[in-house]
């Protein structure tokens, strides 16, 4: 059981503070920023997301910049309370509709609200939004949104947690809008994270994506919602290749591992790979899933180095996108660490390149390159020449590289993985929210060898 | 509140304070209701506004409902600061708003939220509590709220009610407690069921006493998962904190709790199953069935409830017999565990540190899972040497550890080796070795490649390990001899680790292929390491071969041909032992630190409020023996001589043999004539009522600790009574205490934590008086004349009468001093007494003093007339007493 639940800034300021069980002193927010803030033990520079300071036990995860923490003085389930400030996180979101230092400070007394039901002393009760909202009363005070800094469209998934990226929404789930009534409507997300790694030779030596499907439902009622997926979905390597990777020669969509939310009812999944479910209220993963399946990347990358006279190299990096046309890839960045003696780079974009840049990153020796946003199919280089400040080692290709990129592709998956339709239980023949089913893939670590 | 509130956030010129102030108290209620809304504002952003309470409390006389929400966003900020305001304001919000529809239940929620933390605002300090409690108690306890109609407002009652951790309000809990526990609704029962672990915290006797341990059994059949679950975890919090058996698990209850698991909530789950994990399963059969239940909760997307499944799966397996059932259940949960490694940074961290564990016992358990050797090659052929060397040596660490790995570990090795780069080569030929010896017999066939490179290594590990290839299997390679030979000629320039595999390596050869090559190969060597060399290990190595082969070369085929035992790769192992309390503990903090639970878990009993009478000296409150404020209660004194003011050197012989002092409880007993040779008294000794103790240690001085401290002498023992008050805000434990070098050879553990308060106690000479003081006469005149007179000592007592003879003698008497005879003298008493200290140091002591005239003069006479001093302080203390 957890002793105090706490809220940090950056600055270390309290912003949200209870005691569940009174034997962790007050003092304990202060002794644990000052641990955290100047961390050096075990030769590590930052803080494990547990640590002991004088028999007490400090919990936390950072979320959207904020420190969310927890203390107990018991041996409990470390799993357990680092879950719990990630939902936490989750549960005032879904109410305040944007997690914020200003949103948890305007709604402090609804925050300490929901506490009081998500926590008795020390013990997880629900951490369901569903399940609040009958013990909930107090009423959100909305932050207004438009005042944030505009984000980019690609931004909104990329809150920094590696499961949850988080849906686009920012309203909350049981605050009612200006005009009145909510919006009948449900957004399920399809995301994936994808990890690829090649060899210098194009060869792809791994593979991975992290998938969820997220829902987040506006629906009133709670109707019952059925969820299908591809039928060739199948759960489970057969095993024996564990090395090497079997071809999508079937073309059967092979999962390794998959789990889900504890509304799914699985009843109908082995025969059809229909997902049924009553969706709780607020952000939640239907289903987490992951796969080393091999897949086509959606991009290539083909990089070189060459000694171009004393002192001087050049690289061509050369950027294919190998998805549908139908598909537009945004905020695209490229990197790759140069020499350490390189002193100066002057770039050399294709004709008429618009929505590009590039930029030498003195400090890191490292060339990046932003482009806004890439066509299926299209194909981008660039140029660089770079200018040495001493002799090089004879071996450019070991001292330069691997190439990285970053990159959000929407209405894309790599995993072909598909919901392939999302039925509401019918209330009535007028009835027909809005339903929003879209697709989301983003590089993880994508690497490219020289 | 929508959006165009935004314009309260926007300052104003002038000075804010007073205009509010002036603006709260206007006629208008519509400018009061601006007014709060600035304030709020203001105070959203941080801005003090702490000064307008009184105005805002004011404006809560109001129907408006969106203002009284208002003042009471305020109140809750600013309760702390004025908490006695704060307590009025409430005790009329919550007399005023008694009528029951879900608004009105809003208010109440929070005005009690507000008051049971004034109640924790005013007993951290010395505040008084009855003030706020008798506020409190006609809220709560008549209980209307714990019987409302609404199950929201009795749950909150009830869950309310055990926050205030007041003694005397526990009490009054029972009954509501009682109820809620049999309501109706299961969101009343599962409150109740928490509220009995924080009764159980504050009070454990009543909790006992009162049942409640069984009703909370009763729940745990409960048709409700949410209850079980609650249940379940208040249980298991008293069982930890219990020495009795109170939830013990039988198979009734596992079969209730596995079907309560699959319709609990996920936290629910985690109870259950962390519960459960203490159930010992009787054989391999109900062992399965267990992990039957278990297994699909690893397909739960909350990381918590997969980890405790896997400790529970873990746990049963121990006692699965069938291997086939154990193999499976690891490829069951090998997907899940690499899963856990997809969600957020920090619960991979708790995983990995998991899985570093499970991977220790059960090795094969990600075998499938092995992606990484491409990785390690790559990495072989980068640049940094360092970076090389270490993924050379990894990939050469899953061969060893993972058997079915090491086939496609070998293959990556000898690709590494045609590359042909010097220390990659050389890093290749180390690690086969040890995978030679960890796989006998299987590999060997790649001999022949290693040999290729032969000529590049230079490096004195890698050259040792192809030396002993060579010499193990020499009978495989046709051209040892020649091999070892190349090596040979250097012999004498190699460093000590290459000749000694070279000395071994020939001797091996030499058995394998007794002919006429090696024999002079041997004999060049042995000459070598024996008369040329001047390290010793190199040398006697030698000299013992030699010796075995001279004298009888089986035996010598015996020893050096010997069978090896494979080796195994225990790098980064943990203690076999430890690692099995680790395992049992997997999915707790104990498997994230590596550590035992008993080497971070601090148990501190939650600060709980006693008032005054309670502290000190009760005995009876044995059952606090935990509580920091009673560790230190009594202490024992082991005893010796003199006290704080240090005897004279000169005079020190007198004192007779041993001074030093000697910290040794039993011989200081001894010392002392204590039949009872431990004079160390435990710590729970029930301490009688006594008068106050003199204070050594004012509150002012110890930063809030107040210690107040007297030595008495009780039955023939010493103790040393102690109280400590804690008058600071702060909950101090850890106690120790130090009793500083003193001719009494006072001495003990080391003292109070840090800060370390300073003090310092006389020693009354009397708790020293023994029981076996009483001299004969004789034996009192003898020793008197035997004294020389600078051994007595005289003083005046001025301020002691002496009314009565008897009395005098009873009182003395009672401190060990004994009446020897008395005369008159004039008008005169004139009294002779003995007393005895440790060592049997006597005193013999003659008062002299008129009935009833102040003033009484006192001499003694004394082998160590340095105590005369403390003597004298004692029989005047004595004698006024």
């Amino acid at each position: 059981m957890i002793s105090q639940f706490f809220v940090l800034s950056q600055r270390g300021d309290n912003i949200v503070f209870r005691d569940y069980r009174g034997d962790v002193p007050k003092a304990s927010t202060e002794i644990f920023f000052r641990k955290v803030k100047f961390w050096k033990e075990d030769g590590e520079e930052e803080a494990p997301p547990v640590f002991n300071v004088d028999g007490v036990n400090y919990f936390h995860v950072k979320i959207v910049g904020l420190l969310f923490v927890a203390t107990t003085r018991t041996n409990v389930s470390p799993s357990l309370v680092l879950e719990l400030l990630q939902r936490i996180a989750r549960v005032v979101k879904d109410y305040l509709g944007i997690l914020t230092e200003e949103s948890l400070r305007k709604n402090f007394v609804l925050v300490y609200e929901l506490l009081d039901e998500v926590i008795d002393f020390g013990y997880v009760q629900t951490t369901s939004t569903e399940v609040l909202k009958s013990y909930i009363f107090n009423e959100p005070i909305v932050v207004d949104s438009a005042l944030l800094p505009t984000l980019g469209p690609a931004s909104i998934f990329m809150q920094g947690t590696k499961r949850m990226p988080g849906t686009a929404v920012t309203k909350s789930v049981v605050a009612n809008e200006p005009g009145g009534r909510k919006r009948e409507e449900i957004f399920v997300d399809i995301i994936e994270k994808i990890s690829v790694t090649f060899s210098a030779s194009g060869y792809i030596l791994t593979s991975e994506i992290d998938g969820t499907i997220q829902m987040k439902s506006y629906l009133s009622g709670n109707p019952e919602i059925k969820l299908a997926l591809n039928e060739d979905v199948t759960i489970g390597r057969s095993g024996s290749s564990a090395y090497g990777y079997s071809g999508s020669g079937s073309g059967a969509v092979i999962l390794d591992d998959c789990n889900f939310h504890e509304s799914v009812h699985l009843d109908n999944f082995d025969l059809d790979r229909t997902l049924s479910l009553v969706p709780p209220d607020g952000e939640f993963p239907v289903m987490n899933y992951r796969m080393t399946q091999e897949f086509k990347p959606p991009f290539r990358i083909n990089a070189l180095i060459e000694e171009a006279g004393s002192l001087k190299a050049e690289v061509i990096l050369k950027i294919r996108a190998e998805f549908p046309s139908s598909a537009t890839a945004n905020t695209i960045l490229v990197q790759m660490p140069l020499p350490s003696y390189t002193s100066r780079v002057s770039f050399e974009l294709e004709p008429g390149a618009v929505g590009q840049m590039t930029d030498f990153k003195e400090a890191s020796k490292r060339l990046e390159w932003g482009l806004k946003k890439i066509v299926g199919g299209a194909e981008h280089t660039l140029r660089a020449k770079l200018t040495f400040s001493q002799e090089s080692h004879g071996n450019l290709t070991k001292e330069a590289g691997p190439v990285s990129m970053n990159f959000t592709i929407p209405m894309y998956n790599a995993s072909r993985l598909q919901v392939k339709y999302l039925q509401i239980a019918k209330k009535s023949k007028a009835y027909n929210p809005y339903r929003w089913v879209r697709y989301v893939t983003q590089a993880n670590s994508y690497v490219a060898r020289l | 509140m929508s959006g165009h509130d935004s314009k309260y956030f926007s300052t104003t010129k002038k000075g804010e304070i007073p205009e509010l102030k002036e603006e709260l108290n206007s006629q208008y209620k519509d400018k009061r209701k601006d007014a709060v809304k600035k304030v709020i504002a203001a105070m959203t952003v941080g801005k003090d506004v702490s000064s307008l309470f009184t105005d805002v409390v004011n404006c809560m006389q109001t129907e408006n409902l969106e203002l009284k929400k208002l003042v009471y966003l305020y109140l809750i900020n600013y309760a702390k600061s004025q908490p006695d305001l704060a307590i009025l304001a409430v005790n009329t919000f919550v007399k005023t708003s008694r009528v029951g529809t879900n608004g009105v239940y809003l208010w109440q929620c929070q005005a009690w939220t507000i008051v049971a933390k004034l109640i924790s605002v005013k007993t951290d300090g010395n505040g008084d509590i009855w003030e706020v409690v008798q506020i409190a108690i006609p809220i709560w306890v008549p209980s209307q709220d714990s019987q409302d109609p609404n199950p929201l407002i009795r749950a909150l009652a009830v869950r309310t009610m055990g926050c205030i951790r007041v003694d005397k309000i526990t009490e009054y809990l029972c009954d509501p407690l009682q109820r809620c526990l049999k309501d109706d609704d299961p969101y009343v029962r599962k409150t109740a069921a928490i509220c009995v672990a924080k009764l159980y915290d504050i009070n454990a006797e009543l909790v006992e006493d009162r049942g409640f341990l069984d009703s909370l059994k009763d729940l745990i059949s409960d048709n409700n998962p949410m209850v079980v679950a609650n249940a379940v975890a208040a249980l298991a919090e008293i069982q930890e904190n219990s020495a009795r058996p109170i939830f013990e698990i039988t198979s009734a209850t596992l079969s209730k709790l596995l079907t309560a698991l699959n319709e609990c909530t996920e936290w629910g789950q985690v109870f259950i199953l962390d519960a459960l994990s203490r159930y010992k399963a009787a054989d391999a059969r109900e062992a399965e069935n267990i992990v039957e239940r278990v297994t699909p909760r690893l397909q739960h997307a909350n990381c918590a409830v997969v980890l405790s499944a896997v400790k529970m799966i873990l746990l049963q397996m121990e006692l699965i017999t069938s291997t086939d059932v154990v193999r499976n259940l690891c490829k069951k949960m090998a997907p899940p565990l690499v899963t856990l490694l997809s969600a957020e940074p920090e619960i991979q961290y708790v995983a990995l540190r998991n899985i570093n564990l499970i991977v220790q016992k059960r090795p094969t358990i990600l075998a499938h899972e092995i992606k990484v050797l491409l990785e390690f090659k790559e990495y072989a052929t980068e640049v940094d040497v360092d970076f090389v060397r270490k993924a050379v040596r990894a990939i050469g660490r899953c061969a060893i550890k993972l058997e079915r790995a090491a086939e496609r570990c070998i293959s990556v090795l000898l690709e590494l080796i045609k590359i042909k780069v010097n220390y990659v080569v050389q890093e290749a030929i180390i690690v086969i070795k040890d995978i030679f010896r960890r796989y006998p017999n299987t590999y060997e066939s790649i001999i022949a490649t290693l040999c290729e490179s032969l000529d590049t290594l230079d490096e004195p590990e890698a050259k040792a390990s192809m030396i002993w290839i060579i010499g193990e299997y020499a009978e495989r390679i046709d051209n040892a001899d020649e091999l070892l030979e190349s090596f040979l000629e250097s012999f004498p320039e190699e460093p000590p680790q290459v000749q000694l595999q070279l000395l071994t390596a020939t001797v091996k050869l030499f058995l394998k292929k007794p002919t006429e090559g090696p024999q002079q190969m041997i004999q060049a060597v042995l000459n070598n390491a024996t008369v040329e060399t001047d390290n010793p290990d190199l040398r006697d190595r030698a000299y013992i071969y030699w010796r075995l082969l001279s004298i009888d070369p089986e035996a010598a085929k015996d020893v050096v041909l010997a069978e090896k035992p494979v080796i195994t790769d225990d790098s980064n192992q943990l203690d076999p032992s430890l690692l099995d309390e680790l395992l049992a503990n997997i999915a707790t903090l104990s498997s994230v630190y590596h550590k035992p639970p008993e080497a971070f878990v601090t148990r501190v009993k939650t600060v709980s409020q006693r008032t005054e009478e309670d502290d000190y000296p009760d005995g009876s409150e044995a059952g606090y023996a935990e509580s920091p404020a009673h560790a230190a209660e009594t202490g024992a004194l082991p005893p010796s001589s003199s006290a704080s003011r240090q005897p004279a050197p000169a005079q020190a012989p007198a004192a007779a043999p041993p001074v030093a002092a000697a910290p040794v409880p039993d011989l200081l007993g001894d010392l002392i004539g204590l039949d009872n040779s431990n004079s160390l008294v435990p710590v729970d000794q029930p301490t009688p009522a006594g008068p106050p103790l003199p204070v050594l240690l004012p509150a002012s001085k110890g930063q809030g600790l107040q210690i107040s401290a007297q030595l008495v002498r009780r039955d023939g023992q010493i103790f040393y009574s102690m109280l400590f008050e804690n008058n600071s805000q702060s909950l101090l434990d850890g106690f120790m205490i130090q009793f500083n070098k003193n001719t009494f050879g006072l001495a003990a553990g080391g003292p109070l934590q840090q800060p370390v308060w300073y003090f310092n106690d006389k020693i009354p000479l009397h708790v020293f008086f023994a029981e076996d003081g009483r001299m004969e006469r004789a034996t009192f005149l003898e020793t008197w004349k035997s004294l020389p007179d600078s051994n007595e000592v005289l003083k005046d007592l001025p301020g002691v009468v002496i009314n009565s003879v008897e009395a005098t003698l009873d009182k003395l008497a009672a401190s060990n001093m004994f009446f020897i005879a008395k005369r008159k003298n004039a008008n005169q008493e004139v009294l002779y007494l003995s007393a005895k200290i440790p060592r049997g140091i006597p005193f013999l002591i003659e008062l002299t003093a008129a009935l009833g005239v102040p003033g009484v003069k006192c001499a003694i006479k004394t082998p160590s007339p340095e105590m005369a001093p403390l003597f004298f302080e004692a029989i005047e203390h004595l004698l006024k007493s």
